[in-house]
Parts: C-alpha cells; structure tokens; sequence
C-alpha cells in the first residue's frame, strides 16, 4: 500500500517516543511513592508502596489551589489581551497608511531581541512608583506588551500571503477599514491568531521570573513549585507532584490545539494558484 | 447608468509617472475596452476610475460630478477582478449579498436581490456552496453576482476571463455581453487580448506607455489604426510591416512591389498589410513567398515563410490546393489593404484613405 511507513521506522519512532515518556512516567510514579522507597531511582522495587501522602501534603502545605485559579486567570487574561489586539495590530501595520508607521513596527518587532531579564528592574522601580506591586496588572501588562514582539511578526507574516484583492474587495463592497478588519480579514486569519493563543498561553502558563519578582499575595503555580523545591528536605514526591499539577493544563491544551500549529494560511482570493 | 469622462488624468508613483494627461469620454451604456501590452496602465486606470487607486492629477468624472476623493461606494462602481476575489469563508449567497449587507438593507431585501441576481446567472443551485466548492466559470460567475446586486452606475472588469481555460473563456465573453445587452449598463473592460477586445467593445481604448494610442470601435481600429503599434496589436495574426522606400513611382517595397502611392520622399517606410488580406497565388501577385510552415485550422491555414527580401511573413490561404512547407508560392494584395507607416511608426495617409 502506498503511503504505508515501513514496520522499522514504527519501531524507531515508539522507540524515540518511549525514551521521551521515561522522565514522565517517572515522575508519575515519583509522586506516589514514598521517599524513601525511591532515593536511589524510582525503577528501583526494593520495596513497593502506592501512597497518595505526597499529593494530600503538597494540598495541605502549599496554596495549590489559590495558584492554579491564579494560573489560570493571569493566563487566560494574558492570551485573551493577545489574541484580540496581536491581530488588530498587524491588520494596521500590514494593511493600511499612517505616520511612523514603520519605526513603530520595528520598535515592537525589536523587544523580540530583548530578553526578559533585561526589563525585569527597570519595570519593577516601575510598578513600585506606581503602586502596582502584588497587582496582577503588573504581570499581565509585560506578558501582553512583550507577546507584541513575536505575535504581531508572526501574523503580520501570514498576512503576507493574505490576497490584496480580497481588501479591495472589501473596499468596492463598502467597507471602511474597521469594516473590512472585522469581515473579511479576521475570519480568514484565525489559524495564525489561534496559535498565537496557544504559545502565548502555554508560555504565560509556566512563566516563572514576572510572578515571582511582583506578586506576592496570589502567585501561579510554578512559583509555587520553586517554592516546594527551593526547600532543603527530601521533598522529591512533593516535587513531583507540583510539577505533575503545573504541567497538566499545558499538555492537555498542546493536546487538543496541535493540529493549529500545524495550520497554514488557508485564505484565497480563488484563484487558480 | 452614466458618463464617465476622465479629464487631464495624471498617476505617477513618486518620479515613475505610470500615466500622463490622458483625456477619454466614456459615453452612457457603452461597452468600452482597455487593451494594451502589461504595464501600459490600462489596470490602473481602472483602478483610478474605480477608486482603489489614488489619483495624482486631473479629475475623474461620473456624470459630471468630480469623484476623485470619493469612496468605491460613493462613485456607485462595481468591480469584478482577475482572481475573482471571493471571500472564502462566506458562501455564494453571503459574498452576493455582502456589499447589501454592508449598506444595510434589510434581510428580505438581500434575499430577494441576491435570488434575482443568481438568476440571472443560473448560480441558483450554488448559493449555499463555499468558493473553494466552486469550478473557475462558476467563481466568475459569483464574482459578476457581486457586481450586479448593487445595480451600480458602472461595472469595471479587471481581465475577469483570463484564468478561465479557452473554452469557457470564450462562452463567459458571450454570457458578459449578453449581461450588457441585458442591464444597458455602462461597463468598463481591461484586458490584454485583442480577441476579446474586438468582440466585446463598442469602443477600444488602445493604450500604451501610460497614453492612448487610439480610441474607436473595433471596426475603425481594424481599418484606420492611427499608427504601427494599433494596427499591430489589433487583428490576429498579426499585421505583417514589410520595409520600404519612396520614390517617384510610388512605395517600393524591399519584397519587390511597388504601390501607386504618392508619397514625399522618405527612405525609410513600412507597409502594413494584413494576414487575411494577401492573396495567394491569385492574379495580382507581386512576389514569391518561400514556404516554412504550414498552419492548418480547420476552415482556413496559415502560412509562416519569408519574403524575397528575407522578411518574416504570415499569410492566410483560405482556399487553396496543397502547399507544403519548403514550396515557394506567389503572393499578392490589393494596394488599397495596405497601410503605409513612417520609419517612426505614424500612419501616412494617402488621398484615398
């Protein structure tokens, strides 16, 4: 049959995968063993014990709870914000005329080449004047401004390939710009901005430095894991359990969403290409 | 339905000027044709006259009213373009009725006006398709649906046939003239085939380098060009332009003829004559044509050969035994098919024509 892998690029391939699941697993069986049982390795079945203590003591210790709602609602803010202005933004960098146009794009595009840390002290002598400490504002506002960087490059991209004739199109139609933004150039661009949405989620999901630094009172959950490995006992089930907790949400999510990564552009103007 | 003049038209982008001082009258539900070689502005014309392009100077006038800083909707146009421009993600009946949509007609309003003009283009049973469902002539047709649910002042065609393959290009030329003897509209038509053209317009605009070369119906075009580049562009196969010279007796072509033509002295002329207007091997032949190619289509060929002087030359033979390639046979014309141009490319007209 045509198109048929062979049976021993299957075997490579369950292979690769299975090497790839270990640490998983690992840490899976990790957080329902007892510490003892597994310092020397959790392969090791010396002796064999299923115990759910390590995930009713993290529960009990650590605010987990109050983290993945915090998580969750910095995350879902962060990619909501991104998801609606990224697109509207390259639509007016890409499709229409007005002043500074291109110094604007190239001052956003290059926060692309700064690295996180390089704003961590300057935002927070910031947030600090203004009040804004512990406020989640505080978080939000640099994970949205600096998604800018990559997120309008990547849609501006697509829109690269966008027909122009569907914009003027549009135009004869009667649309003004708003108009033809809404109806004609964000239902076809949603695959871009769908992605956008994952990576900003996933990224804003597991961010680590911002939350830590300026939030004090509520904080996501893997500021919550450094705080359970930043301990000095033989927490390793504790550990494993955190990081089993802050990990779920973005698996599944790659889960459900992979195949929008994959997702070209999809809009023509019908032509014959 | 209306006039559209455009006067003293200027477009240029930056010191690249694309169009100059160009002045034309489009008369009230005429069927003009823009034609011209790529790049001879005949799309930015359109452009301009349709309000996506801005204009650098002069006016563009729908029924006497200067629209220059009008919107598409406010001049009252449609356009159909070359790749059809649906959206892709509404369906037929949704791109039909978008622009209704978009002046806020009502919703029975829409159904009605997009139902009539689906009619009219026999898309009926397409109207819950997607554009991706759809073959070339059907995206067309949706594209000219478009067009005529606004019942617009003008409708501008920006080569709508030619991704179409050669049969269906020919029957949606007669379905668009059709349309036109249909609404009575004023339509705008660019396009870089001749055919086309001469089949469709009441007037062509011949356009090069960003000008008008000539504008007339078909038939004057054919028979008066006003230089070598119209005569050249209109008719297929092309005009033939053999040299020549003057002299007291007349025109002497290089080939060997010499046309009674009274003509001041100048050295170095062309005559055109076309394909069609040869005879082959008839009474009035006035030179050997060698034979390289033999074109056979059916109801008429056409042979590809050169001349005695070594000039490339196409001849139709409309009627005539067998003449293979390699043969060497004589051809002539009546001296009065054929049009004489200056080494320049102007006409020089003789006191007959």
């Amino acid at each position: 049959m045509i198109g048929r892998a062979p049976r021993w690029a299957i075997a490579i391939m369950g292979l690769i995968a299975l090497v790839w699941i270990i640490p998983l697993f690992g840490i899976v069986v990790l957080s329902v063993r007892p510490v003892g049982e597994t310092m020397l390795g959790w392969w090791r079945l010396d002796s064999f014990t299923l115990t759910l203590s390590a995930w009713q003591r993290v529960w009990d210790r650590y605010p987990l709870a109050d983290a993945f709602w915090t998580t969750a609602f910095l995350a879902g803010v962060s990619t909501f914000l991104t998801m609606l202005l990224t697109p509207a933004a390259a639509y007016a960098f890409h499709f229409l005329k007005f002043r500074f146009r291109r110094l604007l794009l190239i001052v956003i595009i290059n926060a692309f080449v700064l690295p996180q840390q390089v704003v961590i002290i300057p935002l927070f002598r910031l947030w600090r004047d203004m009040g804004l400490m512990d406020n989640f504002a505080a978080v939000v506002v640099p994970y949205v401004g600096l998604s800018f960087a990559w997120s309008i490059f990547l849609v501006k991209n697509f829109l690269e390939d966008f027909p122009k004739d569907l914009i003027e199109a549009a135009r004869i139609d009667g649309c003004g710009p708003v108009a033809t933004f809404r109806h004609v150039v964000l239902p076809n661009m949603l695959s871009p901005v769908y992605a956008v949405g994952i990576l900003q989620f996933l990224w804003t999901w597991n961010a680590l430095l911002l939350p830590m630094l300026y939030l004090r009172t509520h904080v996501p959950l893997p500021v919550v894991l450094a705080r359970v490995a930043g301990t000095y006992d033989l927490n390793w089930d504790l550990r494993a359990v955190a990081a089993l907790i802050t990990t779920a949400v973005p698996l599944i999510v790659f889960i459900v969403f992979q195949r929008q990564f994959a997702a070209g552009s999809q809009a023509t103007s019908g032509g014959k290409e | 339905m209306s006039r559209i003049d455009l006067v003293d038209l200027n477009k240029s982008y930056g010191i690249f000027e694309v169009i100059s001082g160009l002045n034309l009258s489009i008369e009230d539900g005429s069927f003009t044709v823009f034609v011209g070689p790529s790049g001879c502005g005949k799309s930015t014309l359109l452009r301009m006259i349709a309000g996506l392009e801005p204009i650098t100077g002069g006016d563009v006038r729908i029924d006497g009213n200067r629209v220059n800083d009008a919107s598409p909707i406010e001049r009252g146009v449609a356009m159909v373009f070359q790749n059809y421009a649906l959206y892709p993600h509404m369906t037929v009946e949704q791109n039909i009725g978008f622009s209704l949509r978009m002046a806020k007609f009502g919703k029975t309003e829409i159904a009605e006006r997009v139902s009539e003009a689906a009619k009219t283009l026999q898309i009926t049973d397409l109207l819950k398709r997607k554009p991706a469902q759809l073959s070339g002539g059907q995206r067309q047709r949706v594209a000219i649906g478009r067009a005529i649910v606004r019942d617009p002042q003008a409708f501008l065609f920006d080569e709508p046939l030619s991704n179409l393959d050669a049969e269906l290009r020919v029957s949606m030329r007669v379905e668009i003239a059709k349309l036109h003897n249909k609404l009575g509209a004023t339509m705008i038509y660019v396009t870089h085939d001749q055919t086309e053209a001469m089949t469709l317009a009441d007037k062509i605009v011949v356009m090069r380098h960003g000008a008008i070369e000539q504008a007339g119906s078909p038939a004057v075009l054919y028979n008066d060009p006003a230089n070598m580049f119209v005569a050249g562009f209109i008719g297929s196969p092309r005009m033939n332009f053999l040299r020549a010279s003057a002299s007291a007796n007349g025109v002497v072509l290089a080939a060997g003829p010499v046309l009674p033509m009274p003509v001041s002295d100048q050295s170095d002329l062309r005559v055109g004559i076309r394909p069609e207007h040869f005879i082959v091997q008839g009474e009035s032949s006035r030179f050997d044509m060698h034979v390289d190619v033999v074109e056979y289509l059916g109801g008429t060929r056409y042979l590809y050969g050169t001349a005695p002087s070594g000039e490339e030359l196409i001849v139709e033979a409309r009627d005539l035994g067998s003449v293979r390639a390699g043969d060497s046979v004589p051809v002539g014309f009546q001296p009065d098919q054929a049009l004489v141009f200056s080494g320049t490319g102007d006409r020089i007209r003789t006191e007959r024509q």
